[in-house]
C-alpha cells in the first residue's frame, strides 16, 4: 500500500484528544484517531446510503462518552429517530433524559419563529442562526448533526445568500467549539458534493456515501474526499449497517496485483 | 481415508489463527463432507470450547442447519452466514441463528459480518467455516477472490481464529489449489492414503 499523501495543512503534532472519535472504529482508523475537534464536515450521498444512520452513531458515541450531542433534524421527525437509535445495541435512554443527547425538530423552531415563508429572506435567515447561536450557548453541545443542509439550504434559494448562511453557520459553530456533521442530499452522479457546490468549499471535511455495483449487486460503500489536517486515505470502503455500529472493510476491486 | 479423530487431532495441533484447507473427494463428497463437519464444527468445537461461524455459499442454512443437528452439533455452537438462500429463492423461513446475504458476490459484506459475530462475543473462540472455496469460484473472478481470502485469513489470524475452508477436489482445473497454496498455512487431503478408484 503507498503511503497516505500528506494532507492540506502541515500535520502537526496532536495528540487523541484534537481529535472526535467517530465511534467508527475503521474510519477513527483512516482519519488518525477521528475528525479534528470543532470541523464541519459534510456527510454527503443520495438517499439510502446511510448518512442519518452514521451520524446517530457519530452523536451516540458523544453522548456516551460525556459530550453533549445535539441532532437538528429538518426533515425526520425526532421520535423517528429516536425509533432508529434503538436498533444501536448500545443506545441507552438515559442518554436522552439527561440531556446529554438532543434532537430538535427544525419545522417546530420554524413554526415559533414565524418563518413561514417559502423562502427564506436575509432577516430571516438572520433571525434563524441568531436562535441556533443562542440554542448553542445554552445546551453546550460539543458535537452537532444538522440533517439536512440541503433542506434548509432550499429555504434560501439564491447561491450568494446560501454562501453567506454557510460561511456565518460555520462561524457559530467554531465559535462554539462544536464537530459537526452537516448532512448533504445529492443525486447518485459522482462529482459533486452538495446541491449548489458553494457547501463543499466551505466545511473542512467531506465524506461520501454512496453505492457501487458488482453485477447485479448493490454494495454500501463510504469515502473520504477532503478533511482538513489530516492526511488520509482516499480509497473507497464496504459498509455494513450492524447492530454494534458501521463496519467498514476495504472495496475488493480484484484488478492490481499484490506489487500495486 | 483420514479418520475423524485423526483430523480433530490435526487441527487441535494447528497453532492459533491457522488456515486450513479441506480436501473434499467428489466421488466421496457426502462422507467427506459429514467427516469434515463432525470433526471442526462438532468436536474441535466442543472441545476446544469453540463457537463456528459457517460460511455457507453451497447450500441453504436450512439445510447446513438440519445437517448439524442430525450430527448433535451443540445449537448454540453454530452460527450462520448464509450467502446463497437469496439468489436461490430459498428464503421463506429464516434461522435466528442464520444472517443472510443478498448474493455470494458480497465478498465484503461476507467478511463484515463474519467481524459482527466475532466482535459480539469478545473473548469467545471461533472457528471460522468457509463452505466451499469452489462454490464462491462459481460467483466471483478468481482475482476478487484471492484479494477476498488473503485479507479475510490476515484479518482472523490477527483475531487468533482457526479457519478451515473446504475446497473439493477438481483436477481439471487447477486454478482453486493455486489459489490454496498462496493464503492457507496446510492442506489436509481427506481422501489421502487411499488409492484412487
Ligand atoms: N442496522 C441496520 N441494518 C441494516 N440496514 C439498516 C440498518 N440501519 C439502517 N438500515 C437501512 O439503511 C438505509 C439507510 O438509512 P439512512 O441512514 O436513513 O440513509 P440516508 O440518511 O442516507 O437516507 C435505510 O433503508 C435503513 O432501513
Ligand atoms: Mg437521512
Amino acid at each position: 500500500m503507498a503511503p497516505p499523501e500528506p494532507g492540506p495543512h502541515p500535520a502537526t503534532a496532536r495528540g487523541p484528544r484534537d481529535r472526535c472519535s467517530t465511534g467508527i472504529e475503521a474510519l477513527d482508523n483512516i482519519l488518525e484517531g477521528g475528525i479534528p475537534r470543532g470541523s464541519t464536515v459534510l456527510v454527503a450521498g443520495s438517499v439510502g446510503t446511510g448518512k442519518t444512520t452514521l451520524s446517530l452513531e457519530f452523536l451516540l458515541h458523544g453522548a456516551e462518552r460525556g459530550e453533549r450531542s445535539l441532532f437538528l433534524s429538518v426533515t425526520e421527525p425526532a421520535a423517528k429517530l429516536v425509533e432508529n437509535m434503538r436498533s444501536f445495541e448500545f443506545f441507552r435512554e438515559e442518554l436522552l433524559g439527561t440531556g446529554m443527547l438532543t434532537l430538535v425538530d427544525i419545522p417546530v423552531v420554524y413554526e415559533r419563529l414565524g418563518l413561514d415563508h417559502e423562502e427564506m429572506r436575509p432577516d430571516e435567515i438572520r433571525i434563524f442562526l441568531a436562535t441556533l447561536d443562542a440554542f448553542l450557548t445554552e445546551s453546550r453541545a460539543r458535537r452537532v448533526v444538522l440533517d439536512s443542509l440541503t433542506s434548509l439550504a432550499y429555504r434560501i434559494q439564491r447561491e450568494e445568500r446560501i454562501r453567506d448562511f454557510m460561511l456565518r453557520l460555520s462561524e457559530i459553530l467554531t465559535a462554539h467549539g462544536c464537530t459537526t456533521l452537516l448532512v448533504s442530499e445529492i443525486g447518485p452522479q459522482p462529482g459533486r458534493y452538495s446541491l449548489r457546490g458553494v457547501e463543499e468549499a466551505i466545511v473542512d471535511g467531506v465524506l461520501l456515501l454512496g453505492n457501487a455495483r458488482r453485477h447485479g449487486d448493490i454494495l454500501r460503500v463510504l469515502q473520504v474526499i477532503k478533511m482538513r489536517g489530516t492526511p488520509h486515505s482516499r480509497a473507497q470502503y464496504v459498509v455494513e449497517m450492524t447492530p454494534i455500529g458501521l463496519l467498514l472493510a476495504p472495496h475488493f476491486q480484484g484488478e492490481s496485483g499484490p506489487e500495486e | 481415508m483420514v479418520t475423524e479423530s485423526d483430523l480433530g487431532e490435526r487441527l487441535r495441533r494447528m497453532p492459533p489463527g491457522s488456515a486450513v484447507a479441506l480436501r473434499l473427494d467428489p466421488a466421496r463428497y457426502a462422507d467427506h463432507y459429514l467427516l469434515a463437519i463432525n470433526a471442526t464444527v462438532r468436536d474441535v468445537g466442543i472441545e476446544t470450547n469453540a463457537r463456528s461461524i459457517y460460511v455457507s455459499v453451497t447450500n441453504p442454512s436450512a439445510l447446513v442447519w438440519s445437517i448439524a443437528q442430525t450430527l448433535d452439533v451443540p445449537p448454540e455452537r453454530l452460527r450462520i452466514v448464509d450467502a446463497i438462500s437469496h439468489i436461490m429463492m430459498d428464503y421463506r423461513n429464516p434461522l435466528p441463528n442464520a444472517t443472510y446475504l443478498e448474493s455470494p458476490r458480497m465478498l465484503e459484506n461476507i467478511m463484515l459480518r463474519v467481524e459482527y459475530l466475532l466482535r459480539k462475543e469478545p473473548g469467545q473462540r471461533h472457528i471460522v467455516v468457509i463452505d466451499s472455496v469452489n462454490s464462491l469460484a462459481i460467483h466471483n473472478p478468481t482475482k476478487l477472490l484471492n484479494e477476498f481470502l488473503h485479507i479475510l485469513l490476515n484479518n482472523l489470524k490477527a483475531r487468533q481464529v482457526l479457519t478451515v475452508l473446504l475446497a473439493v477436489r477438481d483436477d481439471s482445473s487447477p486454478a482453486i489449489d493455486q489459489l490454496l497454496a498462496l493464503v492457507v498455512d496446510e492442506t489436509i487431503d481427506l481422501g489421502e492414503g487411499v488409492a484412487p478408484p
